[in-house]
């Protein structure tokens, strides 16, 4: 059978595919046999009705921070602590018997294409914080596109050191093997596999199973720590976010993914806090 | 292939090994349709190599191996040179040390990394325990493991970083290694040899997904800068050198003499005696199997049994324990081994056979594949297993180096059994069946550059095996799963596109049905999407496991039914009619006073309605309704037309030739199956106009009945024009590959067919050439059978 896109697609609904979101009407059979594959395309296009993405205006695509490389975006933070600084953090809720260096903590968390798992999902978000006598200090990295993985991969590594330890929420499970297989894709040096790494969803479900509903990041922030979101996007939501954006629609939902990574972030620290006292 | 020659059903010999053939045919002689023998073979032997880890050399020395067979030794060589190799040898001729060396010696050396693929899991486990044994023996230290759907979590992480040598099974490598080959870096950055056992069962749909699997893990080994060899092991087939290579992609070594030594073989073909003559009624294939079964124990030969169901192997297990088994003192002679029974009883079944406590052993084809059963002398096949390898394979179970061995090919009444037993030279003759895959098929394809996009992004430029990814990915990308950026398309989707395929089917739009009785929800079956509207209607019974639900809602979008158990006293049956129309010629030729083609329809299945029939009467009690929408599909057809003057010279009215039509299509569709090795359903035939206007069935008693668009009757006269068509056609949108060959051998189909329907002992037709005929005492010279023989005959050349 000779090939062309509108045969394909002919077959793809003949072997009970779900027909793509856009057809209305059946292709036409293909009886004649076309040289040109994108003329065939247009033809068809002429005949289904698309849902396009709505063309964006210039002042929509506005992120926050700064583009450091090609499709790298940086939004830098400092957010002072109300709780007095302490140099080193009571891990016993880790079941760990020395405390750990609080300047060494890297608080990070990230945002993916999806929860599927496998080679196919990516970050397109790193959110990081690290402590100082001055504060908070969150650093977020956003990739616009594809391309700029790799630039995204290399520099959130650069903030990284031997002493580093990484504290996250299920990122033992989800966040650091997911960025390590980026990194080998992208034929890095992985960096997370030698470092320490406090997984705070464990020691979480120690103090609080039974307590509230669930053990999700949300339900402790607001039960436990007394923070409360406004307007929040839910997690679900980002994938499709970021997708949109990178074909060319509003930054608007984007920024509330910022906004809601930003907030992770933060929570993840102060519940750190709240666990070591 | 070995020649076969005719049994001498007078042996000089006495033993009682040498005498059960010719005794089966002095007592039957009217059953004994065909007997014939294959030759003993000295075995042929070489050193170990030379250059083999001298470890190694100690393990084989400690299990009893002084010396290879030259096959075994041939493929060390080819694989030494850096060649991809076929191993084409029979059954128990030590296949398995041919694959074994090489990667163990590799493991030893260089620390280099196998992965094993064999199509069952029990077959895995196997090699594990045996490559675990031969380490032990010597002190290797290679490590094996299974890693499928049954490894522990916990265990994963250490094969992946730790094994030398990974057994999995098609599946898993589709959807549980390669989506997640980051995680296997280490490994597959060391990976030197790939080995696939029992190719010659990827074929057909199977086949042709599991070359996409391998294109995408030779792209992902290309990622890690390795090319890793394929050491290939494949039963007889007749085009084993080129079925290896279209799996591979590559050129391949063929090594097809065996060296292994084997006893003489004796094959009898036997057809069941006529009980019936009126109705042409044979005795059952069960009574025979029965009988020979017993014959053979009682002389104290080691039998084995294929039975084609689980029901037929309790029950022939039942008459034959009734005979031997019948004081429970004494330990079990007879065992039956099928799918269904726990892991641990086939394990110990295997054993108790391999340590010869077993006398009759009754079996699905569960046993077919390679399981170590150790020495039979008799293997009787209950019905015929639809290809002529793989009856050689089922009859290679039985051999022993110095004594003959027995196999029995009992016939059922299919019309297949019945075609083969009837034609002994066919059986003799044939090359064993060729193995077909369509791997570029576009459906599958899409499929796998699926999931190959999701596992690597696609840079421009790349290819896919051989084919060119362009259109596909264009596709990718106008569905929203990939995103074309900078001369890359990369995965953007949030779905895991490998769980979706099975590498069973071509077709992601799988049905499962709910159980809804009781206010359950749990799902107990699944039916794939073309054999839904057949099965799924409201209002059908389905049976699951024998118990009988009935189905109350069908959500179609949602690919769900949902059923509740049933005590009704009926069972359902689809109306259902297909209607071709051709699309496209491809290539047509003149055959006889008609015309042949190979080229491209399209199929509408329309299900209109279906009977309730009463179990055990089959009395018709009432219809239903149904309504679904229209199955149709563009696929690939073989067909044979004549033209309408022709045909007012040949038959003296319409429907007369529609009868001929209808009756040469199912003599051509039983051996046209049988030429290609179609799969079960893969191959499907029908009668129709050519321009789509009507369709024919036969209503079950010889007479064709015509149907227009909207499914109503017509009759033939009627019509202004009238040029009947024969079709035989792939079952799959795109096709599968099994009409060109047709095309190709059509002359040989019209052939065999004529034969067949020549050949047969029935009066005016049967199921086992033209269909089934109600016989009303037409003329002779009128009846299915003759019309269809006219119409065959003038079809071939003159």
């Amino acid at each position: 059978m000779t090939l062309n896109l509108a045969r394909l697609q002919a077959l793809r609904r003949q072997s009970g595919a779900p027909a793509a979101a856009a057809v209305a009407t059946p292709a036409p059979p293909a009886a004649k046999i076309d040289a040109d594959p994108l003329a065939r395309l247009r033809g068809l296009l002429r005949v289904k009705r698309r849902d396009a993405p709505a063309p964006a205006s210039a002042e929509d695509r506005m992120l926050p921070g700064r583009e450091i490389a090609p499709g790298l975006w940086l939004q830098e933070a400092r957010l002072p602590f109300d709780l007095p600084w302490q140099p080193h953090l009571d891990a016993a809720f880790a079941r760990r018997d020395a405390p750990l260096p609080t300047s060494e903590l890297l608080f990070f968390d990230t945002e993916t294409t999806g929860l599927a798992g496998g080679t196919g999902t990516r970050a397109f978000m790193i959110g990081a914080a690290t402590l100082d006598p001055a504060g908070l200090h969150i650093r977020q990295l956003t990739i616009t596109t594809t391309r700029a993985e790799p630039a995204m991969l290399d520099l959130f590594r650069g903030w990284l050191r031997p002493s580093t330890i990484l504290v996250s929420y299920n990122g033992k499970s989800y966040d650091a093997p997911l960025l390590k297989t980026r990194y080998r894709l992208m034929r890095q040096a992985e960096p997370l596999s030698a470092l320490d790494h406090v997984d705070l969803l464990h020691p979480t479900r120690r103090r609080y199973r039974g307590v509230f509903e669930n053990c999700r990041l949300g339900t402790i922030e607001r039960r436990v720590l007394g923070i409360v979101r406004e307007d929040d996007l839910p997690g679900s939501e980002a994938p499709g976010a970021w997708l949109d954006y990178l074909r060319g629609s509003s930054a608007k939902q984007l920024r509330r993914v910022m906004a809601h990574n930003h907030q992770d972030v933060v929570t993840l620290a102060r519940l750190a806090i709240h666990l070591g006292r | 292939m070995t020649q076969l020659a005719r049994l001498d059903l007078e042996p000089t010999q006495t033993d009682v090994g040498h005498l059960l053939a010719p005794r089966l045919a002095r007592k039957y002689p009217e059953r004994v349709t065909g007997a014939f023998v294959v030759p003993a073979r000295e075995g042929c032997y070489v050193d170990l190599p030379s250059d083999l880890p001298a470890p190694l050399h100690g393990a084989l020395r400690t299990r009893g191996r002084e010396r290879l067979y030259s096959h075994q030794g041939a493929c060390w060589d080819a694989v030494q040179r850096g060649e991809d190799v076929v191993v084409v040898t029979p059954t128990a001729s030590g296949k398995t040390l041919c694959y074994t060396l090489p990667v163990v010696a590799g493991a030893m050396t260089r620390r280099s990394k196998a992965l094993y693929l064999f199509p069952t899991k029990a077959l895995a486990q196997d090699q594990v325990a045996e490559l675990i044994e031969l380490s032990k023996a010597g002190d290797l230290g290679v490590r094996a493991a299974t890693f499928d759907g049954d490894t522990p979590g916990d265990q994963r992480q250490a094969i992946r970083l730790s094994g030398d040598i990974v057994v999995t099974n098609p599946d898993m490598l589709h959807q549980g290694i390669l989506p997640h080959h980051t995680k296997w870096a280490q490994f597959l950055e060391n990976l030197a040899y790939v080995v696939i056992d029992e190719i010659h069962a990827y074929r057909g749909v199977f086949g042709s997904h599991l070359v996409n699997v391998l294109r995408r893990l030779e792209r992902i080994c290309a990622f890690y800068g390795v090319r890793p060899q394929f050491i290939l092991c494949s039963a007889t087939i007749g085009n084993p050198k080129e079925h290896a290579e279209a799996l591979i992609g590559r050129p391949v070594t063929a090594i097809t003499e065996s060296g292994a030594p084997a006893g003489e073989k004796h094959v009898l073909l036997w057809n069941p005696p006529v009980v019936n003559p009126d109705l042409g009624l044979r005795a059952s294939a069960r009574s025979q199997s029965n009988r020979i079964a017993r014959m053979a124990i009682k002389a104290g030969l080691k039998t084995l049994v294929f039975a084609q169901s689980r029901t037929m192997v309790e029950v022939l297990t039942k008459y034959l324990k009734d005979v031997f088994d019948h004081d429970p003192r004494k330990p079990a002679r007879i065992r039956a081994y099928r799918g269904g029974y726990l892991p641990t009883e086939r394990r110990e079944a295997e054993r108790a056979m391999r340590d010869g406590r077993i006398d009759g052993i009754v079996s699905t084809s569960a046993l077919e594949l390679g399981v170590d059963i150790g020495a039979l002398d008799v293997v009787v096949l209950n019905g015929y297993p639809g290809s002529v390898s793989g009856t050689w394979q089922r009859f290679g179970r039985a051999g022993r180096r110095q004594k003959p061995s027995l196999g029995v090919l009992v016939a059922s009444s299919d019309p297949l059994d019945q075609y083969i037993v009837r034609h002994p030279e066919f059986f003799s003759d044939a090359s064993p069946e060729h193995a077909r895959i369509a791997p570029d098929q576009p459906v599958i394809l899409l499929d796998h550059i699926r999931c190959a996009a999701f596992e690597l992004p696609f840079l421009k430029g790349d290819t896919f095996g051989p084919v060119d990814p362009a259109v596909y990915l264009q596709l990718l990308a106008e569905d929203g799963v990939l995103h074309p950026e900078g001369g890359r398309w990369e995965w953007i989707a949030e779905s895991y596109p490998a769980g979706a395929v099975s590498l069973r089917s071509v077709a992601d739009g799988n049905f499962v049905v709910v159980d809804r009785t009781d206010g359950r929800q749990v799902i107990i079956a699944e039916v794939d999407f073309s054999s839904a509207p057949l099965m799924l209607y409201e209002g059908a019974i389905h049976m699951v496991q024998s118990t009988p639900f009935q189905v109350e809602r069908l959500d179609w979008e949602g690919r769900k039914a949902y059923v509740t158990r049933t005590h009704v006293d009926y069972y359902t049956d689809a109306i259902d009619y297909t209607r071709l129309k051709v699309l496209e010629s491809f290539n047509s030729a003149v055959t006889g006073v008609g015309q042949v083609h190979h080229g491209e329809v399209h199929v509408v299945r329309r299900v209109s309605g279906y009977k309730k029939i009463r179990y055990y009467t089959h009395e018709n009690i009432g219809y239903g309704p149904v309504t679904l929408p229209d199955q149709e599909m563009h696929t690939t057809a073989c067909w044979w037309q004549l033209p309408e003057p022709v045909l007012h010279s040949l038959f003296d009215n319409r429907q007369q030739a529609l009868d001929g039509f209808l009756g040469a299509a199912h003599a051509l569709h039983v051996v046209a199956r049988i030429a290609v090795m179609a799969d079960g359903a893969d191959l499907q035939k029908a009668v129709g106009s050519g321009d789509g206007a009507w369709s024919a069935t036969g209503d079950g008693r010889g007479r064709g009945q015509l149907r227009a668009t909207d499914g109503a009757a017509v009759q033939a006269d009627a019509l202004a024009r009238f040029e009947p068509t024969v079709y035989l056609y792939d079952n799959y949108p795109g096709g599968v590959g099994l009409s060109e060959p047709l095309f190709q051998r059509q002359a040989e189909l019209l052939q065999r067919a004529q034969s067949l329907v020549e050949a047969c002992d029935c009066r005016a037709g049967c199921p086992g050439c033209v269909g089934p005929v109600l016989d009303e005492g037409v003329p002779l010279t009128e009846g299915p059978r003759q019309l269809a023989l006219r119409l065959l005959r003038a079809l071939q050349a003159a």
